[in-house]
């Protein structure tokens, strides 16, 4: 039957590439090099380290971090400790997880801070 | 923020005229009471950077408070023959038919046909269970007996399955034959064992298809244990019966009717578009099928030779039922009213409001007031998309599907609706979505609460197009609406009168009488304004006999989600095909000058002028419009007036010779993603980034008889006309077109 599988995202990362991660902590919503937009579209397609969303907390404002199911009916889980001011906030942190599921590397410390 | 989810409800119908009797359905599992009233919708849109949240209150006998209640809702389709004389005295009998099982390993055992009370715990059962072996229960009280087949069925393979049930010597046969036996498919098998010779189901218990009965009676749940999957040609025997006597007996597509040992022979294959099914023996048992299980659904015996129960319906003796299946979720009535017969047409919704948990609780379910019928009070009509909302009605695919992260570029924005949907799987899905065995769901009903459509859901349909009709409040310019299946019921006649119709953000859905009352109003002398994007699109009909039910099979092309199964392009209600209206003949070029191009959901962009729009006789589309001005580079969706989802003109298919391709938005970038019947072939460099086949156009064409059409080939338009306070190019350019539209001057 016609679907669409995750699992078949398998652009290469680099865990070396330090500069895209610069790039992506500058600019979280794009747009991206062409480099740096075939790593995000491997994270968003793929969900590797986990299928987040954002629900608002006062609309236009605050945004909570949620996990989606990895299989269709179990719950939505909110992360409580996971709130966001920014739109690119959320999309950093998310960035921060997924690099370190793939790569198993997570971002060096110097780099993990929110410009 | 705001409960909208812990009070729900749906209307009774959701088109009303003045003067009508409209009741509302509420249920809610933590409060008691809630606050009613009626609300007119002018913005729907809570979001705080366009005009905000806009209801008007309108007073009425609804106002107050009113006690409320938990209302369950019972999801799975099933079948049932009622009788009381034949099947209730049976000790002896053999049954057989062909089964397809679609969801092997569910996590609760599927009754196949039973003759069973779930009260008493008696009778007998035909089930798979969770490892997808068949067993046959035969039993009461205690006393069960269960023979289970050596091997599991296979998901997705007919296997023809024969039980013999003696009572008078206790023996009891499960047999089952795989119909391909290639590559491990062979599931063939033969056990028996002994079974009680006492016992039975109490009279009243019907045979069920597709579930067991629970012995309880409404509003209880009357059924359990669902199956997933198709059934197709059951026979039911006196007597016992060898296994090749009961597979030519399913074989036969004509069992001899006047044979005494007959008992039942069911065709499902007559009066597909109904709820009835016959039975060809001599005893008439027939029975009804309940919640809308998929007929028309191709048989053991389908050739592949042919495309359509319309052609060949013995061959489509099957139905394919599901465990979440949902044609009504019958609550109990709250309150009702009549509408007033001063309200004006428009949008509306029953307001609820309440608390709970400290939490302010506000929530809608909504309806629409149509004039009554012949009395126009205005000269533009609005026709609420209403079979568009039913398609999308509780959708989950951005939830149960991956790849809107990644279409978007972006994180998902997710709702509390979302939520509650999500865990709520009861309240029934969109037809975007698929059953849990996989198939596509074809149906949607509005006998439910739709959290979608109302104001403040998520912002796509319903509460986009309350944009546009913020706007037209904003320009006072006074409008009638109707509904999409009062079009499609009443026909061309109901848009005659009108100057000019609009039609709003995404009207998708189009059922043949909606198409054909569209273009017949535009070839005599009617204008209409396309103001949306990826219209006149899927192919549907409205249930011909259940009002608020639309059915939908979706093709082997088009931006899909799902595909109907082989052979199964056609409707049940209706026998018509489905699919999309280009592959129907009539893409959407023919009626609105355009027709679905791509999906642009990361970037919305703007309209640049063409040499057409340029000309003197299209000048006054750009009135106060200067000639490089960029049109749309603005608005709340995505920035722009071009996007979400888009359309192009193409003469090939049927954009009209006179057309005037007024402006373009055809930098779309890398989100601007063509559908896949814009790829033939394929080929690199086929995105918005490079290539111009994903492109919004702005069109304008005379018809017949100084009819004419204006498109913007753009959901994202309609949520641009409220910037920089309505003062913009977006909202200067409607209104020209509106104005010279309404006017008596040629095109
Ligand atoms: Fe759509």
């Amino acid at each position: 039957m016609i679907g669409t599988d995750p699992k078949t995202a398998h652009y290469p990362i680099d865990a070396e590439r330090r500069d895209l991660i610069e790039e992506f902590r500058r600019s979280p919503k794009g747009p991206y090099s062409s480099e740096l937009q075939k790593i995000v579209h491997r994270m968003r397609w793929s969900g590797e380290g986990g299928r987040f969303a954002l629900m608002p907390v006062v609309p236009g404002k605050t945004w909570m971090l949620m996990l989606l199911p990895a299989r269709r009916g179990d719950p939505i889980v909110p992360q409580p400790d996971q709130i966001f001011t920014s739109l690119e906030d959320a999309e950093w942190a998310v960035f921060k997880l997924r690099w370190k599921a793939i790569t198993e590397h997570a971002i060096p410390e110097d780099l993990d801070t929110t410009p | 923020m705001i409960d909208s989810t812990s009070i729900l409800a749906y209307a009774s119908q959701l088109s009303v005229a003045p003067g009508d009797e409209i009741a509302f359905h509420i249920g809610s599992e933590r409060v008691r009471e809630t606050e009613t009233s009626i609300v007119r919708v002018r913005c729907g849109d809570p979001d705080e950077n366009g005009p905000g949240l806009k209801l008007i209150e309108m007073p009425s006998a609804i106002d107050g408070r009113t006690p409320i209640e938990p209302q369950p809702i019972h999801n799975g389709s099933y079948g049932t023959v009622e009788d009381t004389l034949v099947l209730p005295s049976l000790r002896s009998f053999t049954f057989g038919c062909y089964v397809y099982p679609t969801l092997i390993g569910s996590t609760i055992d599927q009754t196949v046909v039973s003759r069973w009370n779930g009260r008493d715990d008696a009778g007998w059962r035909l089930d798979i269970d969770t490892e997808g072996f068949a067993v046959l229960t035969v039993g009461h009280a205690g006393h069960l007996s269960q023979i289970r087949s050596p091997v599991p069925l296979l998901n997705r393979e007919w296997i023809f399955l024969a039980v013999v049930v003696d009572q008078t010597s206790g023996a009891g046969l499960l047999e089952g034959s795989s119909l391909a036996r290639d590559g491990g498919r062979d599931r063939r098998f033969s056990v028996s064992a002994v079974i009680p010779t006492s016992g039975g189901a109490s009279p009243d218990t019907p045979l069920v298809f597709a579930a067991r009965w629970s012995g309880f009676s409404a509003p209880q749940k009357l059924t359990s244990h669902h199956f997933n999957g198709k059934i197709d040609r059951p026979r039911l025997y006196q007597g016992t019966l060898e296994h090749a006597a009961t597979l030519a007996l399913v074989e036969n597509l004509t069992p001899p009717a006047t044979d005494p040992r007959l008992i039942a022979a069911w065709d499902f294959s007559q009066n597909i578009p109904s709820d009835e099914f016959v039975d060809l023996s001599a005893n008439n048992l027939r029975g009804k099928v309940h919640e809308l299980p998929a007929r028309g659904s191709t048989g053991a015996n389908w050739t592949g030779q042919i495309g359509s129960w319309t052609e060949a319906p013995s061959q489509y003796g099957a139905i394919h039922f599901h465990e979440d299946d949902l044609e009504d979720a019958r609550w109990q009535q709250t309150c009702s009213m009549r509408i007033p017969e001063n309200w004006r047409p428009g949008f509306y919704a029953l307001r609820m409001r309440g608390e709970h948990d400290g939490r302010k609780i506000e929530s809608f379910a909504s309806f629409f007031v149509r004039p009554k019928r012949g009395r126009r009070t205005a000269d533009v009509l609005v026709i609420a998309p209403t079979a568009t909302y039913l398609a999308y009605a509780n959708t989950h695919v951005r939830l149960d599907q991956s790849h809107f992260e990644v279409m978007a570029d972006s994180l998902l924005i997710v709702s509390q609706d979302d939520v509650f949907l999500s865990a709520h799987r009861e309240f029934g899905h969109s037809t975007y979505d698929t059953h849990l065995d996989g198939s596509g769901i074809s149906y949607s009903s509005a006998s439910r609460p739709i959290l979608n459509m109302r104001p403040r859901a998520n912002t796509f349909n319903y509460v986009n197009d309350t944009h546009l009709l913020d706007w037209l409040e904003e320009n006072e310019f006074a409008y009638d609406v109707v509904t999409d299946e009062d079009m499609h019921r009443d026909g061309a006649r109901l848009l005659r009168d009108y100057r000019v119709v609009i039609t709003m953000s995404h009207p998708e859905y189009y059922s043949k009488e909606m198409f054909d009352a569209l273009e017949a109003y535009q070839n005599h002398g009617g204008r209409h304004m396309y103001l949306g994007g990826n219209g006149f699109y899927w192919r549907i009909a409205f249930h011909p006999t259940k009002p608020g039910i639309i059915e939908l099979r979706r093709g082997v092309t088009g931006l899909r989600s799902w595909e109907a199964e082989a052979g199964e392009g056609n409707l049940a209600c209706t026998g018509e095909p489905s699919g999309l209206w280009r592959s129907n003949g009539r893409a959407p070029q023919r009626l609105v000058g355009v027709g679905f191009s791509a999906q642009v959901f990361d970037f919305s962009t703007f309209y640049r002028r063409l040499p057409d729009g340029l000309e003197s006789d299209t000048a006054f589309v750009f009135e106060g419009v200067g000639a490089d001005e960029p049109i749309g580079n603005f608005g709340l969706r995505l920035g722009g007036a071009a996007g979400l989802e888009i359309d192009r003109a193409d003469h090939t298919l049927g954009s009209a010779p006179n057309i005037r391709i007024l402006a373009t938005a055809d930098r779309t970038g890398a989100g601007g993603i063509p559908t896949p019947e814009e790829l033939p072939v394929l080929y690199r460099g086929f995105t918005g980034e490079e290539s111009s086949v994903a492109r919004a156009d702005m069109v304008l064409f005379s018809t017949a008889e100084g009819g004419a059409v204006f498109s913007v080939g753009s959901i994202a338009w309609c949520c641009a006309l409220s910037h920089n306070q309505y003062e913009n190019n977006v909202s200067q350019i409607t209104r020209n077109v509106l104005r010279r539209f309404l006017s008596d001057a040629p095109l």
